[in-house]
């Protein structure tokens, strides 16, 4: 077999193989996907309904619906099926929806921000030795479980159970050490030289910072901050057991979708999930050069 | 690291240190009166593990002084022990199965081809997905008259619609293994891509030059240059797995039975389930110090390995 042959055989085998983990990758993101269009007695039924018949919006109404009664599109069954799962949808999605933004991008935000002047600082000043930068680290690989109980009770002692403050607080600790060392990766891209430059040219610290320092990395700080929000957006642990009513997020809020006797509620909860993920991976493919990055604490880069 | 190194005279350099030490203090001291805030969490894990309260009692501080006695019964726990067991093996399997599939399409990948940024876009989507809508949608796919079975009932014979991925206690388990493995092998895909295609080019071309053939290159000069990268991808998928929870709760809630009860599992049981405060917070006390000693072996590695990693990106920079 000579190169050219090999080098064939190779491009085969490796479409092949991609094909395959495709296959695996996008099946079960189809599936869902079609699932949320289905009519109910599609949902369970055998042989499987890969491709719904009678597609139509009809959970995303129930779900995402303003009015609690969604009209039926495609006949008087639809609208009495509907009728029966009408309360699960009482939970309001809308409300987990809101909780889920403001919890989470408030969250997130005083993290960079906070992340972004401690790495400037371990950066420049080495305000935390390298150990110390690597115990920061201790905040997100001890699993949140451990202490969740004392937790919850603290919290329900100074009244902070069931409150945005409350779980902002946690998420704000346990993403410190991400948005700390990502940010840093950029910061020590930045060579000291230009700051310094700028310094002997007669600006202030403040003004090199703002105005050579911060252009430089605000690429940077958005990568960490959209990263983070995919942190904070999609826990599930802590506001499980930090919220009860009030600031029900959207993950928290999709097991909620569940009937006593009817079993799960594919549909709604289809609909429901499609709306949570979407987001999700607009912003996940808008960042993909820095999930590397991100997801290694700033230790390795691409 | 680089700090600011001009010559200067003397007055201005202390004013400057003083600066500094400003600086470090007005940003650590948030950081500390956090943390302040948050002690009295452990002080009342210690307290609860060594006075027996549930909720089905009073006020906290009536509860009574038992001791060691809670820690007793975790240690010598056998459902203790078995959740433990678990947790190694999902953790243990997980990180190898992504680690597997993972490397091999980095491998496959890291070369420019055709496609690449198609097949790229759709490979990280699963590290994309909220790990609860994963769990909903297994259930979704792996019900008895779910898809997988349908699929499968194309290929295999048998009436397939009465498999249960699911309610089998000796399938489960390997179940949310699969499971975990379909969400995170991106995550070692992309670091192994990163590492793959920041490689430094010339002792490979030296060695094809000197006749060595694919295998060789990459056993002896790949893999040992890509090592620091391994051991980053295993260590963090390794602790992670080691604290997942919305997948195996959300899907099967550690059933059937005890099946697929991990360590969280078992604590978020003992705590909310049976309401068993003072258990829950001696058992946390006994999950803590082992994961502190794998957190601190994981960091020292990472520590190490981080430096050598550091000083290969070094070294391909200083080459262009």
């Amino acid at each position: 077999m000579n190169r050219v042959q090999k080098a064939r055989l190779f491009t085969i085998f490796r479409y092949a193989m991609l094909l395959i983990w495709s296959v695996i990758v996008a099946f079960p993101i189809f599936w869902i996907v079609s699932t949320s269009f289905k009519p109910d007695w599609e949902w369970h039924a055998w042989p499987p309904v890969y491709w719904s018949k009678e597609a139509s919006w009809v959970n995303y109404r129930a779900v995402w619906g303003r009015t609690q009664s969604p009209r039926a599109t495609s006949g008087e069954k639809v609208a009495t099926e509907t009728a029966r799962y009408e309360s699960h949808s009482a939970n309001k999605p809308w409300q987990a929806l809101w909780n889920s933004l403001y919890i989470a991008i408030t969250a997130t935000a005083l993290s960079v921000a906070f992340g972004a002047i401690l790495a400037y600082g371990v950066s420049r000043y080495r305000i935390l030795s390298e150990i110390r930068m690597f115990q920061l680290l201790v905040l997100r690989m001890i699993p949140p479980i451990v202490v969740a109980a004392p937790l919850t009770l603290y919290y329900s002692a100074i009244h902070l159970m069931d409150t945005a403050l409350g779980l902002i607080i946690v998420y704000f600790i346990t993403t410190l050490p991400y948005s700390v060392w990502m940010t840093k990766s950029f910061v020590d891209e930045v060579p000291v030289e230009i700051e310094q430059a700028a310094e002997i040219l007669g600006a202030t610290k403040w003004q090199a910072i703002r105005e050579v320092i911060f252009p430089l990395i605000r690429s940077g700080i958005v990568a960490t901050f959209l990263f983070i929000l995919i942190l904070t957006w999609s826990e599930y642990l802590l506001s499980l057991m930090l919220s009860k009513v009030d600031v029900v997020t959207l993950p928290v809020q999709l097991a909620k979708y569940e009937g006593s006797d009817e079993g799960r509620v594919y549909g709604h909860q289809a609909a429901l999930a499609v709306g949570i993920t979407l987001p999700l991976m607009v912003i996940g493919i808008f960042i993909r050069k820095h999930l590397v990055r991100g997801f290694t604490f700033g230790m390795v880069k691409r | 690291m680089a700090t600011a190194t001009i010559a200067q005279p003397k007055g201005r350099r202390s004013t400057r240190a003083r600066g500094v030490r400003v600086f470090k203090w007005s940003v650590l001291s948030p950081l500390i009166l956090l943390f302040a805030f948050l002690i009295p969490v452990f002080l009342l894990q210690i307290y609860f593990s060594f006075h027996s309260w549930t909720v089905y009692l009073s006020t906290w501080f009536d509860a009574e002084y038992v001791g060691l006695e809670l820690f007793q019964e975790v240690l010598t726990e056998g459902r203790f022990w078995r959740a433990m067991g678990r947790s190694l093996l999902f953790a243990g399997l997980s990180t190898l199965g992504c680690f597997i599939s993972g490397f091999i399409l980095a491998l496959l990948m890291y070369k420019p081809f055709r496609g690449q940024a198609f097949f790229y876009i759709l490979f990280i989507l699963p590290m994309l997905t909220v790990p609860v809508v994963i769990a909903y949608t297994a259930d979704m796919l792996l019900y008895e008259k779910g898809p997988i079975n349908g699929f499968l009932s194309y290929f295999l014979p048998g009436d397939l619609s009465k498999f249960t991925w699911l309610a089998n206690p000796d399938v489960a388990i390997f179940t949310i293994i699969l499971l975990e493995i379909w969400n995170w092998t991106p995550f070692v895909f992309i670091i192994m891509l990163a590492g793959l295609s920041s490689l430094p080019t010339e002792p490979v071309e030296a060695a094809r030059i000197l006749g060595a053939n694919r295998l060789q290159i990459f056993r002896e000069i790949q893999l040992p240059l890509l090592r620091p990268v391994i051991f980053l991808a295993l260590i963090l998928r390794f602790l992670e797995a080691m604290a997942e929870f919305p997948k195996t709760w959300g899907l099967i809630q550690g059933g059937p039975g005890t099946a697929t009860e991990t360590i969280p599992i078992y604590l978020y049981f003992t705590t909310w389930v049976s309401f068993d405060i003072s258990k829950g917070a001696a058992m946390s006390y006994v999950v803590m110090v082992i994961m502190i000693f794998i957190v601190l072996t994981a960091i020292y590695v990472l520590r190490r390995e981080k430096r050598a990693l550091d000083a290969l990106h070094e070294t391909s920079r200083a080459e262009a």
